[in-house]
């Protein structure tokens, strides 16, 4: 298992102690295989309100965009 | 080009472990918003569990998967969820908490989602407060699939408000349901996941 980062937020060693904790639960690498192509079945990004705020969102739209552009 | 790039990025800053939740939890969402097809089946019976009770459980599940058939799943999630008039199960946080479709819980989850950037899709009329919806909401707060990952505590904060204040009594209901076979089990793969997150978000 490659760590590649932290989460900012929290201390180290709780994130470390958190990840044990899954990775000894089992749930680290049954994940990994049941991997289910289901995109926005039943949630999805909120569309983006350029004038609330000017910041970049990626909506469905733009995903789209940038899904047929690949 | 950048902002593509930087989306690239957030998939791979995630840790395995993030990710292996992302997807346990997307794998709960596709089961509850409808019957597994031939190829989800498929997969499904071609997991395999680690150590650990998690492990344990999703064997089980791969082993009902096996030996059951698509035909045989869709009738089942037919008479849990869809039935005549009713299932014999009502999959929503706002029934589970208050007995009633569409009361305050569901307006609070409205609130949430919207703060955070999730809207419901086009392609479903259910309310946000279905099991699906709150379980893939939380796959894509975790990795990122709204934006960027959300942050532990965010995280902790909606699973506990809109998942863990009733799924586990739903994922119970689930496993005991009259027409629950392959259900039943994956009842017991969302409890005891749901279990698992609990503790470990108890670190957070």
């Amino acid at each position: 298992m490659t760590d590649i980062v932290t989460n900012k937020t929290s201390t180290d060693q709780a994130i470390a102690d958190r990840r044990n904790f899954i990775k000894l639960a089992g749930a680290s690498a049954a994940g990994a295989g049941a991997t289910v192509a289901t995109a926005g079945i039943a949630v999805a990004a909120a569309p983006a309100k350029p004038a609330a705020d000017a910041q970049y969102r990626e909506t469905a739209h733009v995903k789209q965009y940038y899904d047929t552009a690949r | 080009m950048t902002a593509l790039a930087d989306k690239i990025l957030d998939v791979v800053r995630i840790s395995a472990e993030d990710s292996s939740r992302a997807q346990i939890y997307r794998l709960l969402a596709a089961l509850l918003s409808r019957a597994p097809d031939g190829t989800l089946l498929h997969a499904i019976a071609d997991l395999q569990g680690g150590a650990g009770r998690f492990g344990e459980v999703i064997n089980t599940l791969a082993k009902v998967a096996d030996s059951t058939h698509e035909h045989t799943v869709r009738a089942e999630y037919q008479d849990l969820f869809i039935g005549l008039g009713r299932g014999e199960l009502v999959p929503y946080g706002s029934y589970y908490l208050t007995g009633f479709l569409q009361e305050k819980p569901l307006a609070a989850l409205r609130r949430d989602m919207a703060r955070l950037g999730i809207d419901r899709s086009r392609d479903t009329s259910d309310p946000e407060d279905h099991a699906a919806s709150v379980l893939e909401a939380m796959a894509g707060l975790i990795d990122g699939r709204f934006g960027e990952p959300a942050t532990l505590a965010a995280q902790k904060e909606f699973q506990q408000r809109h998942l863990a204040s009733w799924l586990p009594v739903f994922f119970r209901d689930l496993e005991a349901a009259q027409s629950s076979v392959f259900y039943a089990a994956a009842g017991t793969v969302g409890r005891t996941f749901l279990d698992i997150e609990a503790g470990a978000f108890e670190m957070v």
